[in-house]
């Protein structure tokens, strides 16, 4: 499908740079804009100065529910459905506006965006096509992203409960103070 | 602090809030709706207000903002501050962004 409208073309050109800036694999721009994928590859090229990754996408659903990455991307839902609710956008504004916004938090929050926007766009298509769905925390009261058609009924959030292990890293041990406990367990 | 020190100090607090909001609102209405916990009809009312306006406006003996992070959502950063201190920012986002927005009355 070739478009013929200019401005339309322009639009998408702009919406494509800003997705490229925050790291979005060519093959979501294939499916989201109706630039040629000639265009797409020359605008990446130009955009940050190297050819894009080849290789599969990240298409499994299971990620998005291990603890901290499920944590990330509630979060990132919730400003999602946000904004499709009361700031009437869509489509690939949306999506960005979103993104921008969880990166923001999680920049005040002092975390690492683990939440690429590839992923945050799959996170959307398996929401749209009930993979995925939010259900709330019997706790805090907050919508959680879980697999569809499983029971929910007690279902308390990662937060509420955290894995034993939760959050425990070599990242995050290496930005803490050692505490005797752990300079035993590395000896 | 006596009452009409009391009086001047919400006038200002009103004051800024509302230019602030009216700056967010006109820079980037979405992100302003999200961080503003508004809705999209009580936004264009701010950012059309006058200066003229604003200033009546923030001349009250009542605050124009109020109060979001109301009971649970407040109980449970309390409690995940001890919990886990990493996540809790977030956790009160996920919160705050499913909360109803403050919209216009009838």
């Amino acid at each position: 499908m070739r478009n013929k409208s200019v401005i339309d073309e322009a639009r998408q050109i702009h919406f494509a740079v800003e997705m490229i800036e925050l790291g979005a694999r060519l093959q979501l721009l294939q499916e989201e804009t109706s630039l040629s994928r000639e265009r797409l590859l020359k605008l990446y090229k130009e955009v940050t100065g190297r050819s894009p990754s080849k290789g599969m996408l990240p298409y499994s659903t299971d990620w998005f529910i291990s603890w901290q990455p499920n944590i990330h991307s509630s979060l990132f839902m919730g400003i999602y459905q946000f904004l499709a609710k009361n700031a009437s956008l869509h489509g690939l504004e949306l999506l960005i506006k979103s993104y921008r916004l969880y990166l923001e938090q999680m920049g005040v929050s002092g975390e690492e965006p683990i939440l690429s926007i590839t992923r945050a766009w799959f996170l959307v298509r398996f929401l749209d096509a009930n993979m995925l769905q939010l259900t709330a925390c019997t706790a805090c009261r907050g919508q959680f992203v879980v697999h569809t058609n499983e029971l929910y009924e007690d279902y308390v959030c990662g937060v509420c409960r955290p894995p034993s292990r939760a959050g425990k890293t070599r990242k995050s041990a290496a930005r803490q103070h050692p505490t005797p406990a752990d300079i035993l367990k590395v000896s | 602090m006596n009452a009409t020190q009391l009086h001047e100090e919400i006038k200002e607090t009103n004051l800024s809030y509302l230019l602030l909001a009216q700056n967010m609102i006109k820079q980037d209405s979405a992100a302003a709706l999200f961080r503003l916990g508004i809705s999209a009809e009580v936004a264009d009312l701010i950012a059309s207000l006058s200066p003229a306006q604003l200033i009546k406006m923030a001349a009250s003996n009542m605050l124009v903002c109020r109060f979001r992070f109301d009971e649970s959502l407040l109980f449970s950063m309390i409690t995940d501050y001890s919990k886990d201190r990493l996540m809790s920012q977030p956790h009160a986002a996920i919160l705050v962004a499913g909360q109803p927005v403050e919209q216009l009355g009838d």
